[in-house]
């Protein structure tokens, strides 16, 4: 358990200790996220972010024009700025890494962290 | 087998971390009539090279970073300053940093300034500032004048001024919009008095768009393509501007690092040198051996390290230019591209060589000991 579902409201994000884990539990529109607060480019502290935001994208489809994407779903670690989509753990820097989700349980308005 | 080392068994010398001289800061220390002049910047407070002093409108647009384009939100805190010296080694120390070498912020720019005499009191307005406030050798910091490119003979003074302070170790050497490059002659005032004092000097650019030889990137659409070769081609410009014109020669015992480039140039500037130089020694007779011997005998920083998929490559690269006794290391603290001692740490240099690149090749090339204690201040030490 990491506390109570009020504690987590829609567009937060904080940092929790379960263990000697350090993990991002972040409120994407509605939806709880957990990830290591650890990014495996330098160790930096990737999810004590100050803000949650969007990202940039440029497809062929649409001619390669800057589209606005991933709304309120994107951090850069605070170290290097390397992005991550917080909803999945994919890395938008380097493509071939994700990092590991953790599993959130909400249960009569108690959220815990399954491992 | 013997224990791997950790970190904690280097002595770790950071040849570039950044102090953060606010204009405030600067007007106990700086002539008139110039501390009007800070008096009125101070008025309207900016950070982390955004200070209106330092910049030149239309080419170094501050107020957006390196970017002249659109400013996206991010949660990368890429403005980090570092405001004490209480706070700065608290912050080292969480990176396993023993030895601080002290770089200014807003000074990175100095060689934009249009007025030397303006520049020249800025200069020192910085060291007096730096030297007092800064440089606390007992817990590790110690400093790098600024040079002031566009008043050689006042530099010269400073070094000469601050020759025996024991909390200066180096001459900072502004590289973004310097003009001419530091090969030229009008720099050897400098370079003797560095000598002299038994400073190193060390190199260091910034990412800004000047019409000055390399700056003039106004052509990249990015910041990203800018900073991709704001530090990089000014440091491989200035090595061969200083080589080609006989620095080495002239100031032999002369320590010269190059620093926020990464190590990847060196090798190709190096082999590029010595192949230009088989056609073209009678242009540069002043030069007694092939550049790569040159290039060999100077420093280099490794921040922003490269980072290739295979880290033995890194071993392989530095040894392309015998950079086991020429590479130390840099953070860049508290920068927004810093590197971490671990980056290094984690390549497959042996223990001995990564003692060399984190700590004992910088302390010969400051001629300091592990304790911050300047060699050639010390009672009864040997001469270098």
């Amino acid at each position: 358990m990491i506390g109570k579902l009020e504690e987590f409201p829609e567009g937060s994000h904080r940092v929790v200790t379960v263990g000697r884990r350090r993990i991002g539990v972040f409120n994407v529109k509605g939806s709880l996220h957990a990830l290591p607060n650890l990014c495996p480019h330098q160790t930096g502290p990737l999810c004590e972010v100050k803000k949650v935001t969007g990202t940039t994208q440029a497809r062929a489809e649409n001619d390669w024009a800057i589209e606005w994407a991933f709304d309120q779903e994107i951090i850069a670690c605070p170290w290097h700025g390397i992005e991550y989509h917080v909803p999945t753990g994919r890395c938008l820097t380097f493509p071939e890494i994700s990092i590991r989700s953790y599993e959130v349980a909400v249960d009569d308005g108690v959220v815990s962290l399954e491992f | 087998m013997a224990k791997r080392a950790t970190l904690d068994d280097f002595v770790v010398v950071d040849c570039d971390v950044h102090v953060h001289e606010m204009p405030s800061d600067l007007i106990p220390y700086i002539d008139m009539p110039w501390r009007v002049s800070l008096e009125t910047i101070a008025a309207n407070a900016a950070k982390y090279l955004e200070i209106g002093y330092l910049d030149v409108p239309a080419f170094s647009p501050g107020a957006s970073g390196s970017s002249f384009g659109p400013v996206w939100p991010s949660s990368h805190e890429a403005a980090r300053v570092v405001l004490t010296p209480e706070a700065m080694r608290a912050e080292l120390d969480t990176i396993n940093v023993d030895i601080g070498i002290l770089f200014p912020d807003s000074m990175l720019k100095l060689a934009t300034i249009t007025d030397e005499e303006y520049a020249a009191a800025l200069a020192r307005a910085y060291n007096a500032w730096l030297v007092e406030t800064w440089c606390r050798p007992e817990q590790g910091l110690v400093g790098c004048l600024v040079a002031s490119p566009q008043a050689p003979e006042d530099t010269a003074a400073q070094i000469e001024k601050y020759a025996k302070h024991p909390g200066v170790v180096g001459v900072y050497l502004p590289g973004a919009a310097v003009d001419p490059l530091w090969g030229d002659r009008k720099y050897d005032p400098i370079f003797k008095a560095a000598e002299a004092a038994d400073f190193a000097v060390l190199l260091h650019s910034v990412g800004i768009v000047h019409p000055t030889y390399p700056f003039n990137t106004h052509g990249f659409t990015s910041g990203f393509a800018r900073h991709t070769t704001s530090h990089t081609l000014s440091m491989m410009a200035n090595l061969v501007d200083m080589v080609s014109t006989g620095v080495p020669e002239r100031f032999p015992n002369l320590r010269i690092c190059f620093t926020e480039a990464g190590v990847a140039w060196v090798p190709f500037v190096m082999m590029r040198m010595d192949r230009a130089y088989r056609e073209g020694r009678a242009e540069v007779s002043y030069l007694t051996k092939p550049p790569s011997e040159y290039i060999k005998s100077f420093f280099y920083a490794t921040q922003p390290i490269e980072e290739p998929q295979t880290l033995a490559d890194m071993v392989r690269l530095v040894n392309l230019y015998d950079g086991e006794n020429q590479t130390v290391f840099a953070s860049d603290w508290p920068h927004h591209d810093f590197d971490h001692p671990n980056k290094i740490h984690q390549m497959p240099f042996s223990d001995e060589a990564k003692r060399k690149i984190f700590g004992t090749n910088a302390l010969r090339m400051f001629n300091m000991d592990e304790h911050c204690r300047r060699l050639s201040l010390s009672q009864g030490a040997a001469a270098r």
